[in-house]
């Protein structure tokens, strides 16, 4: 089944056209046929990129004012005589939209009808910034494409098979249940497609398998995995909890916002964009907020780029400790996301000190394995440590085609 | 109708402020100056004024560098001709107002519709100069555009409720709080303000208490943001009194004769925040506590 997978921001969509079965879906061998993105929407110069799998890639600037305009331009070029991958539109079977936010009410994925739309509408008070693009992205798909199914997947949904003990703040009882103030977590597609990539890389049955899942990119999140089930996860009801990331703060005692908003004389706005965006490694390097740049000028005897990778590692080594604790022991420690993949030296430096919970890093081993599957620790370690990257694309492909062959 | 090009006719604080939150919502946006070192001018304010917001974190370098390239300042009126909506941002003179309407109307397609930013002014007198009143409507922005919440959309006698709508659309797309006022001098806010400003400097000249403490009294305890005579010096003390002057001449009402320790610190040269006096001291865009003596001083 050819399947279009959307992902819709304030101005920008990517996406990409995946072949899957699934008995694809078993051997981990479906893939895209042509992936791409179209950026600057609202503009005369927005920016389509196209790479269809194995061939040129082509740029297009070109005047695109809103997402219908954007996605019927992805038609177009998937379907272009010279440059496409498909004939015509009709070629595509079903299309997948990323949605960020589910609230409590998707604990899975699920193909979108007008009721759907309503629940997802719901939750956008949650998610402002993310869900009305979403949406407005299936919108313009859905009168694209209207004949075809379309599926949404949550980044929240995972996360929901959390317990209790897990996602609740300790605040007033009432304020969950009046405005729903509790824990979501995030890339939750990510988590769940290492945690299921590991299991063929484990050889042991997910059924009695505990995994630490590290998805670190600029944003990142840490999730514990018990039984193939998210019990805890670093993010929270926003993705500003938990570790440390490029431009975001993590874990913060709140008193310290309300304390620095009257001494620098900031407003809500002022103080919110500190700590997703002037935060983090960014932050406390005052430097930058790529993990290449801050581990080149670390080298180089830059102290605050040490420092904020210092930060970075520690929080995540917290976290897996602190999860491994909570499951009563881990079985395995998975890498992924952009640092996750590639960061050898961060990888070897978030897990050093936790050796004597069995977890080690095979220096030769960790240092080849950049941007592919492998396995980073020792043969004879009790805990295995793996780096799988992470397709979240592919996991919204393989779940719509699952919800059309009425299979999940 | 999409309001993609925004014109704005003067470069002042309130017409780079509406620039900034324009183009920071992704509308392009040319601002007409009267002279190309003035236009050169205004451009270098933006850019310190989003500096200022960068290291209050309010912003990113990139979201800086997005705002400065949307922006386009000119000294040639006829090109907001291209826009899709002129707004009138010139001093508050219903001259100096007028003429630019007369201007707009020399250089711009019959359809475009002009907005009128005053705090003060007839919209309808302003309105007719422009030969398309039905085409005219005023909008009271509060400065700093960028963060008040809240607009007046004014209707003047023959604004027609095409252009007004077009007037909501536009503050919609800002994110703004819209309320409908009909033409009135000082609309709601400015009329409903000035007397409460003008009492606070009253108890000051009388001697009731000082301006620390009548500022104090009244920001605590009715939660103000900002005590009556902070809020005045931040405004500039020339440009209240100049309103309450046209309202006092505009609705007769004694409650809009200028307080005379106003009248008197104007013509001193204290003028507020921008001449780092007013009834409280400044430095830059802090106030500062002044020795006591000083500030007695100042008071009185």
């Amino acid at each position: 089944m050819r399947v279009l997978v959307l992902n819709c921001g304030s101005s920008s969509v990517k996406y990409q056209l995946v072949e899957t079965t699934l008995a694809m879906i078993e051997s981990n061998s479906d893939q895209a046929i042509a992936k791409g993105s179209v950026e600057r929407i609202g503009t005369a110069s927005a920016i389509h990129t196209y790479r269809p799998a194995g061939r040129e890639k082509v740029s297009v600037v070109k005047e695109i004012l809103e997402h219908r305009v954007a996605i019927a331009e992805i038609l177009r070029i998937l379907t272009d005589r010279e440059t496409g991958v498909i004939e015509k539109a009709a070629d595509i079977e079903a299309v997948g939209h990323r949605m960020v936010h589910g609230g409590e009410k998707f604990t899975q994925s699920v193909l979108v009808d007008r009721e759907v739309v309503r629940q997802i509408e719901d939750c956008s008070e949650l998610a402002p910034l993310h869900n009305p693009h979403n949406l407005r992205g299936y919108d313009a798909a859905r009168r694209l494409l209207p004949d075809v199914p379309h599926a949404a997947v949550f980044d929240t949904a995972y996360h929901q098979s959390m317990p209790a003990s897990a996602y609740l703040y300790g605040l007033p009882y009432v304020l969950y249940a009046r405005h729903g103030i509790r824990r979501y977590g995030f890339h939750g597609t990510s988590h769940r497609f290492v945690g299921w990539r590991s299991k063929a890389l484990l050889g042991r049955p997910r059924e009695d398998t505990r995994l630490v899942t590290c998805h670190l990119g600029n944003g990142a999140s840490v999730c514990a995995i018990a039984q193939g089930k998210s019990v805890d996860t670093s993010m929270g009801f926003t993705p500003l909890e938990g570790l440390l990331m490029g431009t975001r703060c993590g874990d913060l005692d709140p008193a310290v916002l309300f304390y620095i908003m009257h001494k620098e004389d900031l407003t809500e706005h002022q103080a919110t964009t500190m700590l997703n965006k002037h935060s983090g490694l960014y932050g406390v390097s005052g430097l930058s907020n790529d993990m290449v740049e801050l581990l080149a000028a670390e080298e180089k005897g830059h102290e605050r780029a040490k420092l904020a990778l210092d930060l970075f590692c520690y929080r995540v080594r917290k976290y897996v400790a602190a999860y491994a604790g909570a499951m009563g022991g881990v079985d395995a420690v998975i890498f992924t996301g952009g640092i996750g993949e590639n960061a050898a030296p961060i990888r070897a430096r978030a897990l050093a000190g936790l050796e004597f919970m069995g977890i080690r890093v095979d220096p030769g081993k960790n240092a080849a394995a950049v941007g592919k599957e492998a396995e980073i620790s020792p043969p004879d370690a009790p805990v295995k440590v793996l780096v799988i990257p992470t397709n979240e694309e592919l996991i919204i492909a393989r779940d719509t085609l699952r919800l059309v062959e009425g299979v999940l | 109708m999409e309001i993609r090009k925004l014109g704005i006719v003067g470069g002042g604080s309130m017409g780079k402020s509406i620039a900034e939150k324009v183009a920071s919502n992704g509308i392009d946006v040319t601002v007409v100056e009267v002279s190309e070192a003035k236009a050169l001018r205004a451009r270098e304010e933006l850019a310190a004024g989003l500096e200022h917001e960068l290291q209050k974190w309010g912003i990113t370098q990139s979201e800086k560098k997005v705002v400065l390239s949307r922006v386009t300042f000119v000294a040639d009126l006829a090109r907001v001709a291209g826009t899709d909506l002129v707004i009138e941002t010139v001093h508050e003179d219903l001259e100096a107002k007028k003429d630019v309407m007369r201007r707009l109307e020399e250089v711009c397609p019959p359809e475009r519709i002009f907005i009128t930013n005053t705090s003060t002014l007839s919209i309808t007198e302003i309105a007719a100069a422009s030969g398309r009143p039905d085409k005219v409507v005023g909008v009271h922005f509060l400065y700093p555009v960028t963060t008040s919440p809240i607009v007046e959309i004014v209707r003047a006698v023959e604004t027609s409720d095409h252009t007004f709508a077009t007037a909501v659309a536009l503050a919609r797309v800002l994110d703004k709080t819209v309320i409908e006022v009909f033409d009135s001098p000082g609309f709601v806010m400015t009329r409903a303000v000035l007397p409460f400003l003008n009492e606070a400097m009253s108890l000051v000249m009388e001697g009731v208490a000082s301006a620390e403490d009548v500022d104090r009294a009244l920001q605590l305890g009715y939660e103000f943001k900002f005590g009556p005579l902070e809020y005045a010096d931040r405004v500039g003390l020339d440009k209240v009194m100049g309103w309450m002057e046209h309202l006092f001449r505009e609705l007769g009402d004694v409650k809009y004769r200028p307080c005379p320790l106003l009248r008197k610190m104007v013509r001193a040269g204290y003028l507020g925040r921008k001449s780092g006096r007013g009834f409280f001291l400044y430095e830059g865009h802090r106030r500062v506590e002044a020795p006591h003596r000083e500030r007695k001083e100042v008071a009185r």
